[in-house]
Formats: structure tokens, C-alpha cells, sequence
């Protein structure tokens, strides 16, 4: 069965970008185009290859991050990408793509074109008042796990890549990772931009309410719009949450230090499998916080095949309900 | 001008509500399709109340977040409960290249709209179903907005101090809705370029909580050998430097190369970078709305048309699927066409 690219060329740049996010990004792109059927070649400079050493390790001394982000690439030496092969599209950093030979060409920068300052992804986090939307009880703000910046980067790339690879024509497209990053948070510039800096500020100090509780054995996300607090002032059954106090989004905001407090024994007197059920069953969205290895055996990702046993996902898109239907036969082919 | 963007002459006929699902189609309209938003005069885009609606006006046309979002769409009002109005959907369909939803799960079919008879009536559709759990398995129907997704898909066990408290990004930025719609629209045209190549359509099924999980492929693989990563706080085992700390203004990130503030809303929208970038682009009816993540050489990032109001565009894509003014009018008549929505504002 035909795959979206096969016969398209990708040259993937991600060992020569000099940022580590840009890196991470180009190589995500790659990743799913890959994925698609595409013929992803990847050089790697005589230095050896940047990957290599990126955490978590594995216990055979390989990165885990290499393993998922680097499969099915080609190899390629590492001054053959330079040379006038002409590839569909090439994926990296502004300074190395730009360099390249490819139809298409896909440069990542921090803020856009030749504006490129040192940057990480906890900075692209701060800059973008992503940070901000995480706070702990103590003020202090915490990134979001994983690589999300670069990551988030890389499907931007790979949404531009497959939309320039229909063209077949002489393009590029820059990605900014600040823009993409601010574009995933749009809500709080959108608040200020179009209702303006004190409606904002109002926001900020309503918009609480969604965090995790800890409970008998873990965490739970306490997730729920307006119309769900009957339900769930009602499970919990503390005659305290009917004071008027909690009586609306805007008051349960203002007073979300007493309401916790209140809210906390039912919580930690309680499983997640429990409160899962019981806070379902009333249509509310509370949902366990599952750890990665509880994922390993997770029912859902189970019954949709979504993990190998390597703990490696799929492609998360299903196709006429399989995985990636070109690949079923190749591997039928072979078999 | 249209002629030269990736998906000029691509047809969407967009069912997707909030984030997830509209503004997957967005993205779509912004390399260049058509898209027709279809909404039902009992059953609106929750973001046409979600802030801001007044009683006693057309609070339905001003939604903020609505028409930041929906720009550039043709809007539809059709009553899909009806018969008649998923009648007119099919004929719509016939012309259309792409159908794009998010519904709970089993209300495509409770519409007459089923995946699988979608794809027997039109082989060269590409219908595409953003949901919270995938279409299927054990868990299709658990009740799930993007933050309940960070934590049943492992991103809330990673964030948070470290010996503290797992966190998610709650209202602010839910993000699984978002970052869904990067990921959605490439698929889309991925199915798209295969069906150049083939003719065939597909039925893409597209879960949010699998591609949050796939977004920490790498802890996952670390997990399954054996080496799971603890929730690490603000640390970062790739540079040591890296840490949060309080300074007389607020907070403040450092890395071995740099230093940043970290911003609100406010500061971010403040911000230079922000203004000069294209995360949040001026729609041509003068309004801040929804920007675009990427910019090509020939199809640079713009908005390149002014949000609709609801059912605008009722007579002219129902005539151009090939309903007589007769028949346009009897919709009308019945209410299944409709221009304000049956009810008031969500209080």
C-alpha cells in the first residue's frame, strides 16, 4: 500500500544544528515524515553525532531520546548533503539549511530569519509564559516535562513540510520556536490583546481551580468547568462548599487556598482509581496522573496497540483503524 | 495570489468545536483551503459563550475566542439533529475534500455521519476525528479535557518540583488541545498527498492523550528499560546550569548560555518579539485573532479574511452545492437553516 511520501526525499539536518532545540525539532519533523514513508537521509559530522549523549540513558549506554527521535533515518556521509544532490526538502537550523540544496527548505530559528540568539528550551518555556501557567503552591514556576518547545517545533514543521511538499516547487519556510510557543499559549496574550492589561490581570487571579490533589495513592487532575460543581460539591459533601464564598468560578478563584483546604481529606482518603470513577460517572473530567511506567500497561494504550514493548509509540494517528497500513504490508511482503 | 498556497483548491467542511478541532481546520485555512464551519442552531461552537456574551444581543457574532480562532471560515448554521440538515451536509460533502471533527465520540453517527458509511459514499474524503481517547478501546468515552489528558498521558508526572506535586497546565493553556492542531493539520495533509497518489480517502482517527504520551517517546522508552526518570523540577540532565530563581521582579530562567524572565500574559504580549512575530497576526477586519506557526517563502503567514457571523454564508454554499432558493427557503422555514441560535447565552 502507497505511503503519503514514498519516493520523497528528506535530508535531515538535526545533527548540525547549533542549538539543541532547533536540533530536537528538525529531528521530530523528520521523525513523522519518516514515519509517512519518506526516505529520511541524515548525515552526521565527523564529531560524531550530537544525539548520542542526550538523557534519559538507556541501561546499554544509549540515548533514549536517539532511539525514539532517529528511526528509520539513512545514513549519509557527512559532506554528501553539501554536495548538489537535490533533495524534496531539507530540515534544520536557518544557518545549515540555508546552505543546503532542496526544493524544499524548512529553518528553524528562535524568534525568525537571522535572529538566532543562544536560547534553551526552559528559556523559549519563560519567554513565551508557558512557565507561568504552571506555579506550584510555592509561586515557583515549573516546565512542562519532556522537550515540549522543541517537540511542539517539530509537528509545526511537520504540518509546513507536508503542506510545501504538495507544491513541488522552489520554497521555503521559516519556523520560529518562540512563535510556535506562543502560539500554544495564545490564551493569555489573546486575554490581554483583546480585552486589554487589567481584564488580564482579573483572569490571572480567577482562573485557578485546575491543579492536581494528592490522594491515597498519588494524584488526581481536579478538572472542571462551572457547570460541574453541583456535581462535585455535592460528591464531596462538605456543607462548607455551599457558602456563597464558592458559589462561582470567579469566588471559588478568589477563595482557592480555603477551597482546597476543605476539598483536601475527601481527596486523600481516596484512591485515583476511586475518584476516577465516581467523578465519571457524574460526566466530570477528573482523571488520574498516571506515571510513565503505569502507561507501560495502561488499558487504553493497550487495547489500540499504541506501545511496543520496547515502550517505543506509534505514530499516534490511526489510518482506516490501523497503524500505518503501507507498513502492515511490507511487513507481509517480506514475511 | 491564492493560486500559490500549499492547499488552494482544498475543500473542509469543518465540524471541530474549541480549540482541538477548529483550530486544526485553521491551520488548514492558513496554507491556503476553503473551509465551511458547520455549526447547529441548538448546538454552537462552545466558544461563542465562553466569555464575554451578553443576553439581549447577537452575543453569538462577538465572541472573542470564537472569532480569534475562526477567521476566515465560511459559517454554516445547520440543524444536523434533523434529517433534512444531514442531508444538506452530504451534499456539501460531495464537493468537499476533508471533513474535520471533534465531537464526543458517537455523535458523528447519532448524525447519520458514520466514519465507515462516510467512506463508502466517498471514497476520496479524508474525514479526520480529533478526540480525547482515540476511537475506540476501553476507555473511548472517559470525560476528558486537555489538562485531564497531561495527567492520564504521563506529561503531569513530569511536571512539577521535584518530592512535590505533580502539575498540569490547567485552564491556561490546556495543552493537548493545542498542541493536537500542530500535529492534526500535517496528518491531514499527509492523507491528502496519499490520496494524490492513490485516490483513496481515509478515516484518520487522531487521540490526543496518545500523541501527549508520544511526546515523551523517549521516557517511555526509558520506563520500559527499566530507567524511569523522577519528576526533576526545573533541573535538566543536559545542562547543569539550568534552574528558575526568584529575582526582585519575579522569576528568572539561567542556562550555560543565557538567561530569560519569565513572562505572563502580559509581558508576553508586551513583548517585542511577540508583537513582531506571528504567533497572534491582525485579521483584516482590523481585529487581533489567531496567528500562524510557520511562514513560507511564498505563502507568507497571514490573516487573509475577517471572521463570518453565524450562518453568513448559508445561501451561498448551499447554492453552490446545488439547492434551489425553493428548497434554501424551506430549509429556512423549518428552522434547520438558522442564522441565531434557539437558545441564550450559557451563564
Amino acid at each position: 500500500m502507497t505511503a503519503p511520501y514514498s519516493g520523497k526525499h528528506i535530508l535531515d539536518l538535526s545533527a548540525f544544528a547549533a542549538q539543541r532545540p532547533h536540533a530536537l525539532a528538525t529531528a521530530m519533523a523528520c521523525k513523522l515524515l519518516a514515519a509517512m514513508g519518506a526516505s529520511v537521509f541524515r548525515p552526521i559530522p565527523a564529531s560524531g553525532d550530537p544525539f548520542a549523549t542526550l538523557a534519559p540513558m538507556l541501561p546499554d549506554g544509549s540515548s533514549a531520546v536517539a532511539r525514539f527521535l532517529l528511526t528509520d533515518r539513512i545514513a549519509l556521509e557527512a559532506e554528501d548533503h553539501r554536495r548538489e544532490i537535490l533533495f524534496d526538502a531539507a530540515i534544520g537550523d536557518y544557518e545549515t539549511v540555508s546552505a543546503s540544496h532542496a526544493l524544499l527548505r524548512v529553518r528553524f530559528s528562535v524568534f525568525g530569519p537571522g535572529d538566532d540568539p543562544a536560547m534553551s528550551e526552559l528559556g523559549l518555556m519563560a519567554l513565551s509564559g508557558i512557565l507561568d501557567a504552571t506555579p506550584s503552591n510555592e509561586g515557583e514556576p515549573h516546565r512542562l516535562g519532556g522537550h515540549q518547545p522543541a517537540y511542539a517545533a517539530g509537528l509545526a514543521a511537520f504540518t509546513a513540510a507536508a503542506a510545501g511538499l504538495r507544491t513541488s516547487r522552489h520554497d521555503f519556510v521559516d519556523i520560529s520556536i518562540f512563535d510556535v510557543a506562543c502560539w500554544l499559549n495564545w490564551k493569555a496574550a489573546a486575554t490581554v490583546v483583546l480585552f486589554g492589561r487589567e481584564a488580564a490581570i482579573r483572569d490571572k487571579a480567577q482562573r485557578g481551580g485546575w491543579h492536581t490533589m494528592r490522594v491515597m495513592d498519588g494524584h488526581i487532575a481536579l478538572v472542571y468547568m462551572n457547570k460541574d460543581w453541583p456535581a462535585l460539591r455535592d460528591l464531596i459533601g462538605d456543607e462548607r462548599l455551599r457558602e456563597a464564598r464558592f458559589a462561582s468560578q470567579k469566588s471559588r478563584g478568589e477563595n482557592m487556598d480555603a477551597l482546597n483546604a476543605i476539598m483536601a481529606p475527601w481527596f486523600g482518603a481516596r484512591t485515583r482509581a476511586e475518584i476516577t470513577s465516581i467523578a465519571q460517572a457524574q460526566r466530570i473530567p477528573i482523571g488520574p496522573v498516571l506515571t510513565l511506567q503505569e502507561l507501560l500497561s495502561d488499558r487504553q494504550h493497550s487495547a489500540r496497540k499504541f506501545l511496543m514493548r520496547n515502550g517505543e509509540p506509534r505514530t499516534p494517528l490511526m489510518w482506516d483503524g490501523h497503524a500505518a497500513p503501507w507498513r502492515d504490508v511490507e511487513v507481509d511482503n517480506h514475511g | 495570489m491564492d493560486n500559490l498556497a500549499p492547499l488552494s483548491g482544498i475543500r473542509v467542511v469543518d465540524l471541530g468545536w474549541l480549540t482541538a478541532g477548529a483550530a486544526s481546520a485553521t491551520l488548514l485555512l492558513d496554507l491556503g483551503a476553503e473551509v465551511i464551519k458547520i455549526e447547529g442552531p441548538g448546538a454552537l461552537d462552545p466558544f461563542r459563550d465562553w466569555i464575554g456574551a451578553e443576553p439581549g444581543t447577537d452575543w453569538w457574532n462577538h465572541s472573542p475566542f470564537y472569532n480569534f480562532t475562526n477567521r476566515g471560515k465560511s459559517s454554516v448554521c445547520l440543524d444536523l439533529k434533523d434529517p433534512r440538515g444531514q442531508a444538506v451536509v452530504l451534499r456539501l460533502l460531495e464537493n468537499a475534500d476533508i471533513l474535520v471533527e471533534n465531537y464526543r465520540r458517537g455523535v458523528l453517527e447519532a448524525f447519520g455521519l458514520a466514519p465507515k458509511m462516510l467512506r463508502e459514499k466517498f471514497p476520496r474524503l479524508i474525514v479526520a476525528s480529533i478526540s480525547s481517547q482515540g476511537s475506540d478501546g476501553p476507555e473511548r468515552d472517559m470525560v476528558s479535557f486537555g489538562s485531564t489528558l497531561e495527567a492520564t498521558a504521563g506529561l503531569a508526572a513530569l511536571t512539577g518540583p521535584s518530592g512535590g506535586d505533580a502539575a498540569i497546565t490547567g485552564r491556561n493553556i490546556n495543552y493537548p488541545d493545542q498542541v493536537v492542531c500542530l500535529f492534526a493539520a500535517g496528518a491531514i495533509i499527509s492523507a491528502v498527498a496519499r490520496r494524490d497518489k492513490t485516490g483513496e480517502g481515509v478515516h484518520l482517527d487522531l487521540s490526543q492523550r496518545e500523541l501527549t504520551s508520544f511526546l515523551l517517546g523517549e521516557e517511555l522508552l526509558a520506563a520500559a528499560a527499566g530507567a524511569p526518570s523522577a519528576r526533576l523540577g526545573n533541573a535538566s540532565r543536559d545542562d547543569a546550569a539550568e534552574a528558575v530563581i526568584r529575582v526582585d521582579e519575579g522569576w528568572q530562567v539561567v542556562w550555560s548560555t543565557g538567561a530569560a524572565p519569565v513572562r505572563d500574559g502580559i509581558a508576553v504580549a508586551e513583548s517585542e518579539k511577540f508583537r513582531s512575530g506571528t504567533a497572534v497576526l491582525q485579521s483584516p477586519d482590523g481585529i487581533a485573532a489567531k496567528g500562524v506557526p510557520f511562514s513560507f517563502g511564498t505563502w507568507p503567514a497571514s490573516i487573509r479574511r475577517g471572521g463570518a457571523k453565524l450562518g453568513e454564508s448559508n445561501v451561498a454554499v448551499l447554492q453552490e452545492a446545488g439547492l434551489s432558493m425553493q428548497e434554501i427557503h424551506e430549509l429556512k422555514e423549518a428552522g434547520i437553516l438558522a442564522e441565531a441560535p434557539r437558545r441564550g447565552p450559557a451563564r
